[in-house]
């Protein structure tokens, strides 16, 4: 036990397992909520003094801003003003080089702000030219900026200046966290991965202590349908499945263990048709035992190294099948996994954006589980047979 | 050759092709609603509707549907595609070039390179060749091909824009056959390149392998005893180890067209694999039926194609035959 917890790549399922788990529930943000801008860049990223996300509570007349970095992103304004209605209410984005009216309410005893700087009419309004940024003209130049409000008795406002650097992982092109997307990812894949594995395992395991101990026409048959789905390309099976049956996360694993049983029944067959012979099976045979007992009580304990094994081998497979349908837009939208966020890097514009960080994390993420899987599987088949470690 | 082993292979392909057959039916049959109810209407009056189940045949029997689906099969007669109401063959025989370009040649790409350098590593045992060789076959084997062909993209591409970002042919196309022959080479260089690398490093550690045994083995050391040159006792051990390396290359197949299938949606090329995403997302039945049939047609008959190489190879089967 203790020399199973020593391997590294144990350790670092079991890492990856909590934090899968646990992590999710203390992340800051949603993984739907567009917190930022598209495709903001990780926020350790220096280069050209780009901005990061910055937001303000406005409570006071005038907030000082002091702005050290390009423009921002996005510049958007929203809350609640309130005032006499008989006053007249104003909001000023002061500039080192002009002043802006944001806006200029009157008439009545409170008023909802919600102005964004991408708005036709807010650039209508300011008279800024409606085909450019209007952030370019709104932060001309590093310096002190402030945001008056005249006139209010109260104010209650946020002015989100959403960057071009966010997150530890950068934005994707809807503004979602990439950090957030990444861990939930994790689940996903260790879900299906692990899920759809333990349900070919066990369907291999049935067909192949079918086939090895009830032999003859039992046997040829599994045994031939064996041969036939190893011979035909399981990914366009798996894509008309998924195309027709759904795409949903259990739909997956249903799908995956369907095509991923073969090697694991040819593998338990095998040892079954030795085992079968043996000397002790003849004689339990002998002492009066039926088919079903010896099964139950002494080939499938024989056969649990061997699919523990399997399980842990076949679970990159699984996730790696996962990802290629993901990633060919064959999942639930609305399912967060790593194929998922690869396909919408491919499909909505990373590559003419450059994005390297919507493509790194989940790629990396998923090798990083495959290796672990398999070492952790290598690892059990030489506890199973000595013979395999070379000493 | 050894005619009854060449007609149990013949014979055991066609029965992979009637399985095939038989799972592409009941794919399409088992699914809710049926193939017609995506182009029918709600708004149709009955007569209508059942003109159009009449048209698609569905309103007979389900073994004769069966009947009549084996024989469209057999002779290319897929009938219209639902999205384009053009004849399913015409599009698929207009995509078979990609797809096959891609398959044959990375196959061959990473068939060469990975036995050339799994013998050259069985030769320099213990030495950096060999572990680099085998450090490379690990890495490659276990990265996802679609993962690494979006790195390569991003990096050829993109950020040092020396391939085609997307499609098969340049937009316009050149004039002139040579001029189009160079575009398309051009646009599928990324895609065959990648799809070897991702395939040569299994090969790379399965021959070392084979030939790290074949070597150690008594006629190799006999032959070099005799004084045979090097290269000739590389050869005698090579031909030992043929067959294992054309059981590998069958085994290789249908991944090879799994991974072709994603390849050409990374590379947004032309191909079947392309067509048959399309035809899923679009509920195109027809097309989604034939060209996941084609797929497997192309996986079958590279398997046979190998299994006849097989015969040649391995002079057991040649001169023998199954009495063996």
């Amino acid at each position: 036990m203790k020399d199973i917890l020593a391997r590294k790549s144990v350790a670092a399922f079991i890492a990856i397992a909590l934090i899968g788990t646990f992590a999710p529930a203390l992340l800051p943000v949603s993984p739907y909520a567009f917190s930022g801008a598209p495709f903001a860049r990780p926020v350790w990223w220096r280069s050209g003094s780009l901005s990061a996300t910055r937001e303000y509570d406005i409570k006071e007349n005038e907030t000082k801003i002091k702005w050290e970095s390009l423009p921002p992103a996005i510049f958007s304004l929203t809350g609640e003003v309130t005032a006499k209605p008989e006053a007249t209410v104003r909001i000023i984005w002061r500039t080192p080089e002009k002043d802006y009216l944001l806006d200029e309410l009157n008439g009545s005893p409170r008023y909802w702000i919600n102005q964004d700087g991408r708005d036709m009419i807010f650039k209508q309004r300011l008279g800024l030219p409606l085909i450019s940024k209007s952030v370019d003209s709104l932060f001309p130049a590093r310096g002190g900026y402030s945001l008056v409000i005249e006139g209010a008795e109260r104010a209650e406002l946020k002015l989100s200046l959403p960057g071009e650097r966010q997150g530890l992982l950068g934005t994707d092109q809807r503004g979602r966290d990439v950090f957030t997307l990444l861990i939930y990812g994790i689940r996903t894949s260790l879900i299906i991965g692990v899920s759809a594995t333990i349900v070919a395992s066990l369907l291999g395991m049935a067909f192949g202590l079918a086939a090895g101990y009830i032999g003859g026409c039992c046997d040829a048959v599994i045994m031939r349908a064996v041969d036939i789905l190893l011979s035909i390309p399981t990914l366009p099976i798996l894509m008309v499945l998924a195309g027709i049956w759904g795409k949903g996360l259990w739909q997956l694993v249903l799908i995956l263990s369907i095509f991923s049983w073969m090697g694991t029944a040819r593998s338990v067959r095998a040892l079954v048709l030795t085992v079968r012979e043996s000397p002790w099976v003849e004689s339990l045979r002998a002492l009066g035992a039926g088919r079903g007992y010896i099964l139950a009580r002494h080939l499938v304990p024989e056969t649990a190294p061997i699919l523990l094994a399997n399980i842990a081998l076949g679970v990159p497979g699984a996730i790696l099948s996962e990802a290629g349908l993901a990633f060919l837009g064959l999942s639930d939208p609305r399912l967060i996994s790593w194929g998922r966020m690869l396909h919408e890097a491919h499909s909505f514009g990373a590559f003419t954006e450059g994005a390297w960080w919507l493509l790194l994390p989940p790629g990396l993420g998923i090798v990083t589980i495959c290796l672990i899987f398999m070492d952790i599987g290598k690892f059990l088949e030489e506890k199973i047979d000595p013979r395999l470690s070379g000493k | 050759m050894n005619g009854r082993w060449l007609l149990r292979r013949i014979l055991s392909s066609l029965f992979v092709l009637a399985a095939v057959l038989v799972l592409n039916f009941l794919l399409f049959r088992l699914m809710p609603g049926d193939a017609v109810s995506t182009i029918i209407d709600p708004s149709f009056s009955p007569e209508a509707k059942a003109n159009l189940r009449a048209l698609y045949g569905l309103d007979r029997p389900l073994w004769e549907q069966f009947v009549i689906y084996v024989r469209q099969m057999l002779t290319f007669r897929f009938g219209l595609s639902f999205l384009s109401r053009k004849p399913v063959w015409d599009e698929l025989l207009s995509r078979l070039p990609v797809t096959l370009t891609l398959t044959v040649s990375s196959m061959a790409i990473s068939a060469a390179l990975g036995i050339w350098l799994g013998v050259k590593a069985a030769v320099e045992r213990g030495k950096l060749a060999e572990r680099l060789v085998l450090r490379a076959g690990a890495v490659t084997s276990s990265f996802p091909g679609f993962f690494v062909q979006l790195v390569l993209l991003m990096l050829f591409a993109r950020a040092l824009p020396i391939f085609p970002l997307r499609g098969t042919l340049s937009v316009p196309p050149p004039d002139g056959f040579f001029n189009v022959l160079l575009d398309y080479g051009w646009h599928m260089a990324l895609p065959v390149i990648s799809l070897s690398l991702m395939g040569f490093g299994g090969w790379a550690l399965y021959v070392r392998n084979l030939m790290v045994r074949a070597l150690n083995e008594d006629f190799a050391l006999m032959a070099r005893a005799r004084g045979l040159s090097r290269r000739r006792v590389l050869w005698h051990a090579f031909r030992t180890i043929l067959p294992p390396i054309l059981t590998i290359f069958l085994m290789s197949i249908p991944g090879l067209v799994s991974g072709a299938v994603i390849t050409e949606s990374v590379f947004s090329l032309h191909g079947i694999g392309t067509f048959l995403l399309e035809a899923i997302s679009g509920s195109d039945y027809p097309s989604a039926g034939a060209s996941f049939y084609l797929l497997a047609l192309i996986t079958v008959s590279c398997n046979l194609l190998a299994d006849v190489a097989y015969g040649l190879v391995d002079p057991r089967v040649r001169v023998g035959g199954e009495s063996r």
